[in-house]
Order: structure tokens, then C-alpha cells, then sequence
């Protein structure tokens, strides 16, 4: 753990030992009842005067120059107050996903997005848009924009776009090629060094696996509001994930100050990595300056799933040496990962994955080379997990393959190759806290792993078409990204003059109940109770800086940065109190919203006066607000692990896959919500079993359309759908986090689906599955060959 | 030129209102945009997702595909329509208790769905709170504690009842 931080961690021990409150408590999400009520505003539910409704013309065609277009028959209709196209917006190229204004990361992140081209790359791609008085006139008015396009070559299949000969999908891939950015290729020894070592092991192993692309299904589409004011000021309200940064982005596309820009992030209806990156909000800026009236778009769901962002489809290739004692000895991860016409995430969702080779697999010699591609498809973004899962279903499914292959229990053969706590890895890092063990091990007692196993493959032998099948895997991720780049977060807290307190933080609640955690930390130490701390969350003109909700950061980060503002608030309180009761300082403690003499407990005042003798300085100390400000600097990495136990039905003449039973054992550290943190750990595992068996996003290989882009046709379980979902904890503590908790965002959905397909496996006599999502036709295909 | 309007009459949580209406009004435009009623959502469009779930004549239905021109005659209930006295009701009040909410854009659908579940059957099974919230979509709890919610709005409501 970090040196700096010492202080604090002894800090937080000591409340600890008093005994929690707040932290551990399953309190409900602070704004269920508004949401409960319908009470709660989205930002589709904000009403401005004088609001417009903005339609975007979306490209038809894969890859196409615009050779004229005509919009004087859209600007002519009714209602119609303005119409842009590429040659109203400012040419200025820049990146939809940068994180940083001083660009500070490893991956080279190329910018390749204008506002509007004049030439269109996907189906989907901006071509014009309009704003009018109600979405029904927008709708009309693109309609009656002329289009001339010149068709060009397009590339639509990442296994295309891979050749060397391929297709260029747009100017900027490297080379010539579609590579976007670069390739990421570092280990703990060199290439050749390790590929070596798989082929000389005892037993060397190759699999490859397609992973689909998927799509967030957040239920609140992409809305954004911008209003532009003549002077000079640009307000944009966005369902977002990520203010600070999409300031960024935002000034840099129109050529503004930072100054004349504010983001203000409205309540969440979901996002999951999928609202983390600039879409459409520039487009709405512009058509906002040409009115001077607050402009909205809201994307249809067909829209939403051709124009926002998606996850990366992968072809992963790994390659293993294992010696004789069952011990992996080296490991080759390839990667290829699809990131549609654009760069946007590309490289750094390749850099994030890199990243989980190393740390859940003891192996001394690992290496991992990877890049994204472009194509003439949807673009590819964050995503929960970020790169994470597709690596995960891969090396697990792998691993299955070795394990079985070797004759040892799958179970077994992982609680002997994964990372122990505190040893170093082979980039040599200090792994922390990390409990897969035990993960492993309650999860096996949990499921009764070995009869259940046992006596599906029982079960299973006669002609019968239903079998069983048991499954298991584990899955590791990050809290924030150290030591990639900066991560800090800054936290504001004040007195207010009742005695009560305000929190103010660039930090954003998806709907996960960030607000509720950083106001349970905060309440643990200031003992006002969490109801009577306001939270202010994201907006670039009035909280101080986050990074964004992304990387699972936001407990790790955020609390840490909660309790040094709390702590700070805590002083100040306490020095006003000693002047006041004329105690020493160390003698004062909070209690229940009073500071307290330890030896004389009758001696005590109230936060109420407290605040009020600061600010008049009639305790004899300069008057002040009582306000503290703190930055927290992420100087540690640590992971969250999880192991994920599945049963499953198949049907061998259906190929159907019903899951019966699923099984997570997470090691978060501990738990400072324990409803927030089961309500995410359910979604994830939500997400994770679409992703293994029922969602892929259809792309047509000859037009680039997406040919499901309905829920109807895009399938997420349903409620009777899901089977039985359980979650474990193991609640030992992580000495770097508030409190020593740990992320669990992302972590919930990364090892769902290599568990689901190990179990198909498992069903189906050991047979090798190499693709995701299990369609029955699939399944199907395989079984019979399987029976042959 | 004028665009056609049609008359109806229709009650809207128990208010009767005569309204003129276009024929591209869908019942969903109708509440959010015309009537100010934000609580009901737009997740679709397509009659898919449930996010626009209100009672018609007491049966939930997606607002998104049913034209408004076709109310005449008609009782709607939306999310606004369900608080009792200014407070939530019990089902939405076990929303709540449950930790059913989190992004919090599916919930309203959800208890328009739910509650016409347990107006026709009081006490359902677990099966059949999952096959009547089969309609409404969920990204982010796996529905457990949205079906723990149904079920103890139901044991609450039993228990009121026989109190």
C-alpha cells in the first residue's frame, strides 16, 4: 500500500474498531423513492422554453463520399429551424473517447472523427441533422434532404479486415492496414522467449475463440440537450458517464474555451461503459448555435443500437505451455478486437485487456500482442469489462480445454495456477489482497461442485436428448487504472450551518448507488447520518474534477477521496470544538452530530454551533467557512476476483441452453452496501448470460446494416427467463481501499460467460466450444457432430 | 395546412379530460409530451421493452404503439396515477424496500405491470410474477429483487387486508 496514505489507513482502522454505522449497511439507493414515484427527471423528461427536436440523417450506405447534398427542401417545411451538414461544422479531427486534454496515455489514441465528414464510414454515420419545433417535423424534414453518394469499398467482417490485403475501412489505419492506432505487445520476457517456452513445456496447448459483438441495452437511449447562448456559452446536459472529459472533447470538436462550456451530467438510466464516450452532443451544440434555443435529441432504439457505441467483437487466440506437475509455465495471448470505422476506445480497450493477462495466472513467462481494426461497421466503445470479458471467456474455455485434456478437475486445476495473495506476478507485481482461492474454494463447497459434476456425467450417458452440465471460472478486474495513467479524483465537503453537510463530486451514479456509498463513508466518520449529507455529483461548473465513472474506480477512488475530505472535516470540527469547550484536541471525538469530550462526555457541543462559532469567530479563531477539499492520487493497483459456478440443461436436438443454477463468489474486499453491491453483481450476471447464450449484434456482411436492431430481435433475458442467481462474498478486507473495499462493477459480468460455456462443454461430453453466444443452431451443429 | 384532430374522452388517473388529438399521437406522446406526465418512459418504440407501461382499463399495456386517437372512452392510469394520498403505495413503496430500483428507467413500467398482476391474482407465485413482468425489460438487476418486490408488496397487501 502506498507510504502516503499510512496515516489515513490507521485513521480508517481506528473507526473501524469502534464499530461501523453506516459502512455495511444495506440502505436502498438514495433516489428509489423518486424513482419509484416517477417523480425522478431524465434528461427526456427536462422541459426548456422555446426547446427544439433534433433528427439526425444517418448514413445508408457502409462506406460512401457525399458528392452533394441538398437541404433546401428540409429547410423549407414548417417548423424546420435549422439544418446542418459537413459543411457547417468546424473541421476539426478529434477523438470521441479521449480520456485526457493533455493526451497522457500509452496508447496511441488517433483521432479520426470530425463532427460531420464528407465521407460517411458505417451505417449509421452522421450525414446532416435537423431541429424543429417537434420530433415529428424533424422526422419529415431528413426525409427531404437529397443525397448523392459515391459508393466506396467497404470492409464489414473483423476477419477481413485482418488480411494483410484487405480493404482500408478509412484513411488513418497504420500502414495501410486497418490497424487502428498500434499494437500493444509487451510480457514478462520477449515474444519469441515465451512462444518458445509453450512449444519446449510437457503439454502445450492452442486454442482461438470468437467473441460477438453485443450491446450495452441500457433502457434510457441516448438523449442529450444543448443550449447555446449569445454569450458565448454552450450548456450541454448528457445522460453521461464521464463531464470533465466530454468537456474536453466537446470544446475541442467546436473550437471553444473550456470556459465556455459546461457539462452537466443528468440521472442515469443506465449506461454500463455504453454512455462513457462523446456521441452526438457536438451535433446538438451546432444546431443549438444556430438557433440560440436549448436543442434535444433523443435516438430512437433502431438508432441507438446503429449510433452509439458498442462492445468489441474479438478473435483471441492463446497459447499455453504446462509442465508435468500441472503448473502453467508460459502463456501467449493474440488478440484482435473490432472498433468499427472510427477509433474511439480501439487502442485503450486493447491496453486494458493486455493488462488481465497477467495478473490472475501465476505463470512466470506471459505475453500478450493485440490491436484493434477498423471496419465499416457500428462503432465499438467501452462496455462493462472493457476488453476483460473477451479475454476472460477465451483463457477460461481454454483452460478447460487443458485442465480436461490433463485429467485434472477443472476447480482444481485453476486453485493451482492462480495468483496468491502478496506474491508477485510475472511482470512483478505485488498482487495485494488477492482471495481467488477462496473464491474457488467457497464456491466449490457452496455448489457442491463435485457430486453435482459427478452426477450430471451420470446422467448423461444413454441417447437421451437433455443433458447436464457443471461449469466453473474465474475472472479478475482493475479498481481504476493505475499505474496506466493519472488517476485522481477530488472531493469537496461543507458544513452546512444546521450542522448538516454537502458533498460535492465530479463522480457519477449510474443508477449503482454511488451517491448512497460515498454518503455511507462519509457519514461513518463526520456521524451525520447519510440522509443529511447532499451529494452534488457532475458538472463541470460547479463540482471539482473526476475522471469519470469507468474502471470500476468509483468506490476505490471516491471513497478513498471521501474519507481524506471527511477526515480534513473532521479536524476542523474538532479545533473549533476544543476552542469552544477549551479541551485539548486529541480529548474531542464526533458523536451523532455533537463533538464530544472522551473523559467528560457531558462536555459536548453541537456541529450546529460549532459551525456557527467559525463563522463568527467568537471562539477567538479567524471566521471561516468550515470546508475541506481533498484529492485523492491512486498509487495502488489492486484487483477484485471472482469464480463463477454454472449447471446447465441442454437439449442436444434443439442445441437450446436452458441455465439452471449460476454461482458468484466475488472477493471485494469489504462490502460498504451490501444491497448496491448485490443489485450490481445480479445485473452483471445478467449481462454476462446474454453475452453467452442469447445477445449478438447481427451485422449484414454485404450492406453493414444491423439487421437486429430491436429488442424484439436482440434478445436480453427476459424475467422468466433467468435462472436461479446467487452471490457470496469474501469479505476480507483490502488494506488500499475505504474501508478496504474493492470494485465490483465490472467484475460482476467478466467471468459469467466462460462458466455458462464450460458447463455447455461439460454437457456435452467435454466437446470443444470455440464462439460466443451459444445459439441453438450452434449448439445443434455441435451435438450432432459430437454424436458422429 | 391544419393537421386532422380527433375528439376524445378519456379519464387519465381519474381525472376526466376531453382532448384533441393528432393522428401520429401515440398514447405515450400523449401523457409525456402533451399531458406532462414524465413518469412513463420512451425505451423502444416497438412495443418490446415495457418502459411505457400504463394501465388501459386496467390492463398494462406498452403506450408506445397505441394511437391516442383511439382512447375515446378509456381509463389510463400512469405511474403518476398510483401514489395514495401523496405517498407511495405499497407496491411501490416494496420497490424500494426490496432494493428493486437502480438505474430506475425501467421501474415505472414494472409497477404498472406488477400492479395489474396482483389486482387479477393477490397472491402469485414466483413463476407467475416473472411471466407477468415478461414484457418489461431490466438492464441492471437480473429482476431478482424486482420479483422480491412483487412478492412483498403482495404478502404486505395480504396483511393489510386481514389487519
Amino acid at each position: 500500500m502506498a507510504e502516503r496514505y499510512r496515516e489515513m489507513k490507521i485513521f480508517e482502522k481506528e473507526i473501524a474498531e469502534r464499530g461501523f454505522r453506516y459502512v455495511g449497511q444495506p440502505l436502498p439507493n438514495r433516489e428509489a423513492e423518486m424513482k419509484a414515484a416517477g417523480e425522478i427527471r431524465y434528461i427526456d423528461d427536462l422541459r426548456m422554453p422555446g426547446m427544439l427536436h433534433a433528427k439526425i440523417l444517418f448514413s445508408p450506405h457502409a462506406h460512401a463520399r457525399i458528392v452533394s447534398i441538398d437541404t433546401s427542401k428540409a429547410e423549407a417545411l414548417d417548423g424546420v429551424r435549422a439544418v446542418v451538414t459537413w459543411k457547417d461544422a468546424p473541421r476539426i479531427i478529434f477523438n470521441s473517447a479521449m480520456r485526457f486534454y493533455m493526451d497522457t496515455s500509452p496508447f496511441d489514441m488517433p483521432k479520426t472523427e470530425y463532427i460531420f465528414d464528407d465521407t460517411v464510414r458505417f451505417v449509421g454515420d452522421r450525414v446532416a441533422a435537423v431541429a424543429a419545433d417537434d420530433e415529428f417535423i424533424a422526422a419529415q424534414a431528413i426525409k427531404l434532404i437529397d443525397v448523392e453518394y459515391e459508393i466506396l469499398p467497404s470492409v464489414i467482417r473483423l476477419e477481413d479486415a485482418i488480411q494483410p490485403d484487405a480493404v482500408q475501412a478509412n484513411p488513418y489505419g497504420v500502414d495501410g492496414s486497418n490497424i487502428c492506432g498500434g499494437r500493444v505487445a509487451y510480457g514478462s520476457h520477449d515474444e519469441d522467449e515465451v512462444l518458445r517456452a509453450v512449444e519446449e513445456a510437457e503439454y502445450s496447448f492452442d486454442d482461438t475463440f470468437h467473441t460477438s459483438r453485443v450491446h450495452h441495452g441500457y433502457m434510457e437511449p441516448v438523449t442529450h440537450i444543448a443550449h447555446y447562448t449569445r454569450d458565448g456559452k454552450l450548456t450541454i446536459w448528457t445522460s453521461g458517464q464521464n463531464v470533465f472529459c466530454f468537456r474536453d472533447v466537446i470544446a475541442t470538436s467546436l473550437g471553444m474555451k473550456q470556459s465556455r462550456v459546461r457539462v452537466i451530467k443528468t440521472v442515469c438510466g443506465g449506461a454500463f461503459g455504453g454512455k462513457l464516450e462523446v456521441m452526438h452532443e457536438p451535433v446538438v451544440a451546432l444546431l443549438s448555435m444556430k438557433t440560440l434555443r436549448p436543442v434535444k435529441i433523443r435516438l430512437t432504439r433502431q438508432e441507438n443500437f446503429m449510433a452509439s457505441r458498442t462492445r468489441h467483437e474479438g478473435i483471441l487466440r492463446i497459447r499455453t505451455g504446462v509442465d508435468k506437475n500441472g503448473t502453467i509455465v508460459a502463456q501467449h495471448v493474440e488478440s484482435a478486437l473490432n472498433t468499427g470505422a472510427y477509433a474511439g476506445s480501439g487502442p485503450n480497450t486493447v491496453g486494458a485487456q493486455s493488462g488481465k493477462t497477467f495478473i490472475l495466472y501465476g505463470a512466470q513467462k506471459m505475453f500478450y500482442s493485440g490491436a484493434s481494426y477498423y471496419t465499416n461497421t457500428p462503432l465499438a466503445g467501452a462496455m462493462r469489462g472493457y476488453g476483460c470479458p473477451q479475454i476472460m471467456v477465451t483463457r477460461e474455455t481454454h483452460t478447460e480445454n487443458i485442465a480436461r485434456a490433463l485429467g485434472y478437475d477443472p476447480a482444481e486445476f485453476r486453485r493451482m495456477n492462480v495468483v496468491k495473495p502478496h506474491h508477485k506476478n510475472c511482470m512483478g507485481n505485488d498482487m495485494h489482497n488477492a482471495r481467488i482461492v477462496d473464491c474457488i474454494d467457497r464456491g466449490v463447497e457452496l455448489f457442491d461442485w463435485k457430486r453435482r459434476r459427478a452426477r450430471a456425467e451420470d446422467g448423461n450417458d444413454g441417447a437421451q436428448a437433455i443433458v447436464h452440465g457443471i461449469g466453473m471460472d474465474v475472472a479478475v478486474h482493475g479498481n481504476g487504472w493505475y499505474p496506466v495513467y493519472q488517476d485522481i479524483t477530488t472531493i469537496t465537503l461543507r458544513m452546512n450551518n444546521d450542522g448538516t453537510a454537502t458533498l460535492l463530486t465530479g463522480t457519477h451514479d449510474l443508477g449503482t448507488g454511488a451517491k448512497t456509498v460515498l454518503s455511507q463513508i462519509a457519514a461513518e466518520i463526520l456521524t451525520i447520518p447519510p440522509g443529511e449529507i447532499e451529494i452534488i455529483e457532475a458538472d463541470t461548473d460547479v463540482t471539482p474534477l473526476d475522471l469519470g465513472a469507468q474502471a470500476s474506480r468509483t468506490t476505490y477512488i471516491g471513497g478513498n477521496a471521501t474519507i481524506m475530505a471527511a477526515r480534513n472535516l473532521r479536524g476542523q470540527l474538532i479545533k473549533e470544538a476544543a476552542s469552544m469547550l477549551k479541551v485539548p484536541k486529541d480529548r474531542l471525538e464526533l458523536e451523532e452530530c455533537f463533538v464530544v469530550d472522551r473523559e467528560e462526555p457531558d462536555t459536548r457541543v453541537s456541529f450546529e454551533d460549532v459551525v456557527g462559532s467559525a463563522q463568527d469567530g467568537s471562539a477567538g479563531n479567524p471566521q471561516r467557512e468550515l470546508i475541506a477539499t481533498e484529492t485523492f492520487e491512486s498509487l495502488d493497483s489492486i484487483d477484485s476476483y471472482v469464480a463463477v459456478f454454472c449447471e446447465v440443461e441442454v437439449n442436444r436436438q434443439s442445441g437450446e441452453v436452458k441455465v439452471i443454477d449460476l454461482l458468484s463468489v466475488h472477493n471485494s474486499g469489504k462490502v460498504i452496501n451490501p444491497a448496491t453491491y448485490e443489485g450490481q453483481v445480479h445485473g452483471g450476471m445478467h449481462m454476462g448470460l446474454g453475452y453467452a447464450l442469447s445477445e449478438e449484434m447481427l451485422i449484414d456482411s454485404e450492406s453493414g446494416k444491423v439487421s437486429n436492431p430491436t429488442f424484439k430481435k436482440y434478445h436480453m433475458f427476459r424475467a422468466s427467463e433467468m435462472p436461479k442467481i446467487h452471490v457470496e462474498t469474501v469479505e476480507d478486507p483490502e488494506e488500499a481501499g475505504p474501508f478496504g473495499a474493492k470494485s465490483i462493477g465490472e467484475c460482476a459480468t467478466d467471468g459469467i460467460a466462460g462458466a455458462v460455456v464450460n458447463a455447455v462443454s461439460h454437457a456435452l461430453g467435454g466437446v470443444k466450444l470455440d464462439r460466443i453466444p451459444l445459439t441453438p443452431e450452434y449448439i445443434k451443429e455441435v451435438a450432432a457432430g459430437n454424436k458422429s | 395546412m391544419a393537421e386532422e384532430e380527433f375528439s376524445v374522452n378519456v379519464t387519465i388517473n381519474g381525472t376526466p379530460m376531453s382532448l384533441q388529438v393528432r393522428r401520429k399521437w401515440t398514447l405515450l406522446y400523449l401523457v409525456r409530451e402533451v399531458l406532462g406526465l414524465t413518469g412513463t418512459k420512451y425505451g423502444c418504440g416497438t412495443n418490446d421493452c415495457g418502459a411505457c407501461k400504463v394501465l388501459v382499463d386496467g390492463k398494462a399495456v406498452n403506450s408506445c404503439v397505441i394511437p391516442a386517437k383511439n382512447l375515446d372512452g378509456k381509463c389510463v392510469v400512469t405511474i403518476e396515477g398510483l401514489q395514495e394520498n401523496g405517498q407511495l403505495n405499497i407496491l411501490q413503496q416494496a420497490f424500494v424496500d426490496a432494493g428493486a430500483i437502480q438505474c430506475g428507467f425501467c421501474t415505472p413500467g414494472m409497477i404498472i405491470s406488477a400492479t395489474a398482476l396482483l389486482r387479477e391474482n393477490p397472491d402469485p407465485s414466483e413463476e407467475e410474477i416473472r411471466k407477468a413482468l415478461d414484457g418489461n425489460l431490466c438492464r441492471c438487476t437480473g429482476y431478482v429483487n424486482i420479483v422480491k418486490a412483487v412478492a412483498l408488496a403482495a404478502e404486505r397487501m395480504k396483511e393489510q387486508n386481514h389487519g
